[in-house]
């Protein structure tokens, strides 16, 4: 398949290239994990499982991961909630100003995060005194906005419109119609925005930094935090275990609803 | 007088500055097949729309049933539609679309699952329930669509352009296989298309318009041998207009020409019309051959005419240069009523939108 395609000689050598500079550093993380040696260095003094078994046993990353896992699952269910509804107004309504309005919810995507931190620890926790994680979660939200109304948009596009109107002739109200047809229609973009939702979530930094106290905290900040004190390999064992889970979420994705269909839509 | 299954009271639909329906008053008898036709752009689907309810007159009424229905939304309108894409539920097998209308009206499970298999028998297809629709071929889904409009015996049935996803062959299938259901069962069925021929084969009421309006009506039988005015005949395929000696204009078919040699004896009857020509070419078409003639008509004016000549005519077709007569038996001429605003922009039928 790839034959065809990287027959040139410069393309190929390119392409190569880019696998080496994404993989290889990672390679180092992975191998790193399982020295037995003290230090985070390359190569690993020996091999063994006692990173791993440390990280586990680490409260702080521990408590750090069912707060990420809480955080991106609630950030992304509320993104979606809040962007299949603008969605719809986007591609289906009859409003003045679509784009606009599109461009609004698309902006979180070029305003530096940093930005958005600060403004949200002003104005939401020191202005209306919301707790720390509503605040966070509100920031999440928001950063994942653009990801939910951008793909499921996408899936969107490529359904006819006039299924809709069938559904209506066929004696379905717009509630019913949008339950029976849109959202099944819906459903690769819902999944794939989820998935890259959920990641994102997982994954941010800067405004999850910005918005931390010592009682809620994520698993980056965490990490970051971890290595900025001490410089043992239990942060490259946590990395890899976030890694084989990232994998697993991937293949388990790949299998169900295919890869192609998933990403596919962001490209249009 | 029965009341009408649907009609339309002066309804008219702009977008913005265009006029797309423009004050149309229009009966649909109940129990036949109508046709709304005429060239994209005529106004015929957006009057559709409006029958169905997905789009909402700018002024005027709509009744369906005798009843007003101008502001109905379309799941209340208790309709079939059929749409030119399909619009098959594509995450469905194909008896879970037919029974969709079924289950909006909250029939019981047992009942849907008999009618949609009925629906499905009607147009042939009872043994595909299980697939989706991608599974078929292009015909198989237009039936798909046709029952799943008719499973829900609809009050009226609506065909936005049908047959025009269709090859050929398969269209003209479809056009008796439409008229068999539609008598089988007795519902009222409005059609819109741009093609004449599948209007004049399939109608028991043919409505032809034009940029918002109405210009004729009526059986094929009775708009086709008297088109109303120049667009309605060039519509229809009436390919030869000239001025009568009494200056009213008339059209007539290719088919109705008839082209003998210039010293033929005249055995026609006196108020024929014939006219001498000149031939200007002549295209060879297997069953008949298509001969161009410069003519000049009653009035005294140059015009090009075009005849067909049949392989089973008497005399041999003639060649190009060759001065024959041209007789237009006088029962085959259609007049015309005069001055049809400028000179209707009767281009070719295409595709809707």
């Amino acid at each position: 398949m790839s034959g065809t395609r990287l027959r040139h000689p410069v393309a190929a050598a390119l392409a190569v290239a880019g696998y080496v500079i994404m993989i290889v550093p990672i390679g180092f993380v992975v191998a790193t994990a399982f020295t037995a040696g003290s230090t985070l260095r390359f190569p690993p003094e020996g091999l063994s499982l006692t990173w791993f078994g440390e990280a586990v046993a680490y409260s702080p990353f521990m408590e750090a991961v069912v707060s990420s896992l809480e955080l991106a699952a609630l950030a992304t269910a509320l993104a979606l909630v809040l962007g299949v509804p603008v969605t719809l107004a986007v591609h289906r309504g009859r409003i003045p100003g679509r784009g606009l309005l599109e461009g609004l919810f698309l902006s979180p995507l070029v305003v530096p995060e940093l930005v958005v931190g600060l403004a949200l620890y002003q104005q939401l926790m020191i202005g209306l005194h919301l707790d720390n994680f509503t605040t966070l979660l509100l920031g999440h939200t928001a950063l994942l906005l653009p990801y939910a109304v951008r793909v499921t948009g996408a899936s969107l596009a490529l359904a006819d419109p006039a299924l809709e109107e069938a559904a209506r002739g066929l004696g379905a109200s717009p509630v019913r119609a949008f339950f029976t047809v849109t959202l099944p229609m819906l459903r690769p973009g819902l999944v794939s925005a989820g998935l890259l939702g959920f990641v994102t979530s997982f994954n941010n930094v800067p405004l999850s930094l910005l918005l931390q106290t010592r009682d809620f905290r994520t698993l980056p900040v965490t990490m970051l935090d971890y290595v900025q004190q001490s410089y043992d390999p239990m942060v490259a064992a946590a990395s890899t275990l976030v890694l084989a889970a990232t994998v697993v979420v991937a293949v388990v994705a790949e299998r169900t609803v295919g890869f192609a269909k998933i990403f596919g839509g962001i490209n249009r | 007088m029965t009341t009408p299954a649907a009609e339309l009271v002066g309804v008219t639909q702009r977008f913005g500055s265009f006029t797309a329906v423009d004050a149309v008053d229009l009966r649909i008898p109940r129990g036949r097949l109508t046709t709304l036709l005429g060239p994209s752009g005529c106004g015929k689907t957006t009057t559709l729309r409006m029958l169905a309810g997905y789009a909402t007159p700018t002024s005027g009424r709509i009744l369906i049933d005798g009843q007003d229905a101008t502001r109905t939304p379309p799941e209340k309108r208790d309709l079939g539609m059929v749409f030119q894409s399909y619009a098959l539920f594509p995450h469905l097998t194909v008896a879970d679309n037919v029974a969709y209308g079924l289950t909006m009206r909250k029939v019981p499970a047992p009942e849907r699952r008999r009618r949609a298999a009925e629906a499905l028998e009607l147009v042939g297809l009872g043994h595909l329930g299980d697939r989706r629709p991608k599974q078929l071929s292009g015909g198989q889904q237009q039936r798909v669509a046709l029952a799943r409009a008719v499973a829900v015996r609809p009050r009226l049935l609506l065909l936005d352009e049908p047959l025009s996803n269709l090859d050929a062959r398969l269209r003209v299938q479809m056009r008796a296989e439409i008229r068999r259901i539609q008598s089988e069962t007795g519902l009222t069925v409005v059609l819109v298309t741009h093609d004449q021929d599948e209007a004049l084969e399939m109608s028991d009421e043919m409505v032809l318009m034009r940029a918002g309006k109405v210009v004729q009506s009526g059986a094929p039988r009775d708009v086709f041998p008297a088109p109303a005015d120049r667009f309605v005949a060039e519509f229809l395929g009436y390919e030869n207009f000239l001025t009568l000696a009494d200056g009213r204009e008339a059209a007539v078919r290719p088919e109705h020409l008839r082209v003998v040699t210039a010293d033929a004896p005249l055995d026609g009857r006196v108020d024929d019309v014939v006219l001498d020509a000149v031939v200007r070419d002549v295209a060879y078409r297997g069953v008949d051959v298509l001969v161009t003639l410069d003519a000049t008509d009653p009035a005294g004016t140059a015009v090009r005419l075009v005849a067909d000549h049949r392989a089973e005519d008497e005399t041999p077709a003639p060649s190009p240069g060759a001065r024959v007569r041209l007789v237009a038996p006088r029962a085959r001429l259609a007049l015309l009523t005069p001055a049809a605003p400028a000179a209707a922009p009767a281009t070719a039928p295409e595709g809707n939108r």
